[in-house]
């Protein structure tokens, strides 16, 4: 469960990125946040990432009080949420296989699990064969699923991505998605930040449509709203 | 919470090491230039104080008796020099520093030295006094013992190396004030560029930290591989840097034997060796860390 009440958020210099948030996020549920650039999108991510603290409000990610959750607890917090970004943010000098193992290594799983369940994944997500590969050896769709295969990796309750098809080709970008619903069947959580209209008009999902800091719809089976 | 296995981060930081290796080159370079300079640097400060030092070594002041003076008379002097102050004593207390040559034993000093040339001086005719070499303690407070001395009646006249003394005892502190500041000059020096090499290393590695961060890995599972990498470099550096020293050290050494070394004397390598290495091993390896925990800060932030 995720819970957003009356959330602001005020960066330093002044600007009022989010300017009172109300949201309900079931477990189990599939949520499209759209908006144009400087809606809020990137700062709702960063609170939900804890990268940034709200300014008031309350903010609940299952057990977690993010407005008083302290810095030391911060990474076991992150190892609740699986995240994707629109940049992949691949280590360059590992492997696939190194690349999704490396979650697992962080939060201390033993290595023999670690064999176990990383071609699992891998598999999850249609990459099997591509374990040896380094990223720049694959496609920019073939990293994102490697991005994917990671954040599944610690078996995390929600999966936050973040543009997730924007640097990938539409045909990749649809894989992409189907593997995203696919996740969210198995009873994740999953929330996807975009501003691809044509996705969110195909997939008709939960949308939550953001404009200047404020939610100005929130419709199940929505398409991408008109207001924002 | 979990334990990690060090062999993990160990793994992790020669993996990094090698993968970062132009980086990882260029730290050991530094480093072990650095270690080089400043080693060598301390060790001719080392060697200039051992130099100086045996030269202030000679704390010592002569005393010349009367010609008339009876061997009751002298026996009197010793008797009162031995209880003045700064005059050397064994550990037990006793006045090791006054010790009495007889005029016929100074005579017979001077004839063993240049033998044949005081042949016709002889016991009866010696024009030598009775003397006595007296070895103090406390180049500061000569003044004070040459005073002292010249109270005693039956002593005509007094040989000291007061000027000598008190020069090479201010040349001294000199010298080391100016090469210590030296010393910390370099070595801040050094440190501050082992921090700028390690902080480009982690500079080109922020997006590895920035995922590292996401994963959910705390501020130790991110940094012990960079710590162990500073504590690696410091290790090569130092290992290597030791060798470098060492021959280069044996061959000055060599050289200033060979060309001056009745005037001054070195310190052999084997003497110093240990402190070299250690040392080397030391300022290395706490520079690896400090640099790496110092570069890492900024990065770690949540």
């Amino acid at each position: 469960m995720i819970e957003f009440r009356n959330v602001k958020k005020a960066y330093p210099h002044g600007t009022m990125a989010l300017k009172g948030i109300n949201l309900h996020i079931d477990d189990g549920e599939f949520v499209f946040i759209v908006g144009h650039s400087g809606a809020g999108k990137t700062t709702l991510m960063k609170l939900l990432l804890r990268e940034e603290r709200i300014s008031s409000g309350e903010l609940l990610v299952g057990d977690y009080d993010l407005s008083k959750l302290s810095n030391f607890k911060v990474p076991f917090y992150r190892r609740e949420l699986g995240v994707v970004f629109q940049d992949f943010r691949l280590f360059p000098k590992k492997t696939v296989y190194e690349n999704v193992a490396f979650a697992m290594e962080v939060v201390g799983t033993p290595r023999k699990k670690i064999r176990r369940r990383v071609p699992a994944i891998l598999n999850t997500v249609n990459l099997a064969g591509k374990q040896d590969s380094y990223p720049n050896e694959i496609s920019g769709g073939e990293q994102q699923r490697v991005a994917l295969a990671r954040a599944l990796a610690n078996n995390p309750q929600v999966i936050i991505a973040d543009e997730p098809t924007g640097n990938i080709d539409p045909k990749m970008s649809l894989e992409i998605m189907n593997l995203l619903l696919k996740i969210n069947k198995l009873g994740k959580t999953v929330i996807v930040v975009t501003h691809e209209k044509n996705l969110v008009d195909y997939y008709q999902q939960r949308v939550v449509s953001l404009r200047d800091g404020l939610i100005v719809e929130d419709r199940i089976g929505g398409m991408f709203s008109e207001k924002v | 919470m979990r334990r990690y296995n060090i062999f993990y981060f160990i793994k992790e930081a020669f993996l990094s090491m090698v993968r970062n290796g132009v980086m990882t080159f260029a730290s050991i370079a530094v480093l072990l230039s650095l270690l080089v300079v400043t080693g060598g640097f301390a060790l001719l400060v080392v060697n200039i104080d051992k130099n100086l030092e045996s030269i202030g070594v000679m704390k010592q002041i002569v005393v010349f008796c009367d010609r008339s003076a009876s061997e009751e008379k002298v026996n009197e002097i010793y008797e009162k020099l031995i209880k003045l102050d700064n005059i050397e004593k064994d550990e037990n207390g006793n006045v090791t520093g006054v010790v009495r040559v007889t005029k016929a034993e100074a005579l017979q000093q001077m004839k063993e030295q240049s033998p044949g040339t005081y042949d016709d001086v002889t016991d009866e005719n010696n024009p030598l006094y009775d003397e006595f070499d007296i070895t103090y303690v406390d180049n500061a407070k000569v003044s004070e013992l040459d005073y002292q001395i010249r109270q005693i009646d039956g002593i005509v006249k007094v040989n000291n190396r007061l000027e000598l003394a008190t020069s090479i005892e201010n040349m001294k502190s000199g010298v080391m004030v100016i090469f210590v500041w030296f010393l910390v000059v370099l070595g801040v020096v050094s440190v501050f560029i082992i921090i700028n090499t390690i902080k480009l290393s982690v500079f080109s590695r922020r997006n590895e930290i920035s995922i590292m961060r996401y994963v959910g890995a705390t501020g130790t599972f991110i940094s012990l591989p960079f710590i162990i990498e500073g504590i690696i470099i410091g290790l090569v550096s130092s290992v290597i840097g030791y060798f470098i020293e060492m021959y280069v050290y044996s061959y000055v050494t060599k050289m200033v034997d060979s060309e001056i070394g009745q005037i001054i004397s070195v310190y052999p390598f084997d003497d110093i060796k240990l402190y070299v290495l250690f040392g080397f091993l030391g300022v290395g390896i706490v520079t690896g860390i400090i640099g790496s925990v110092i570069s890492l800060g900024r990065y770690l932030k949540q």
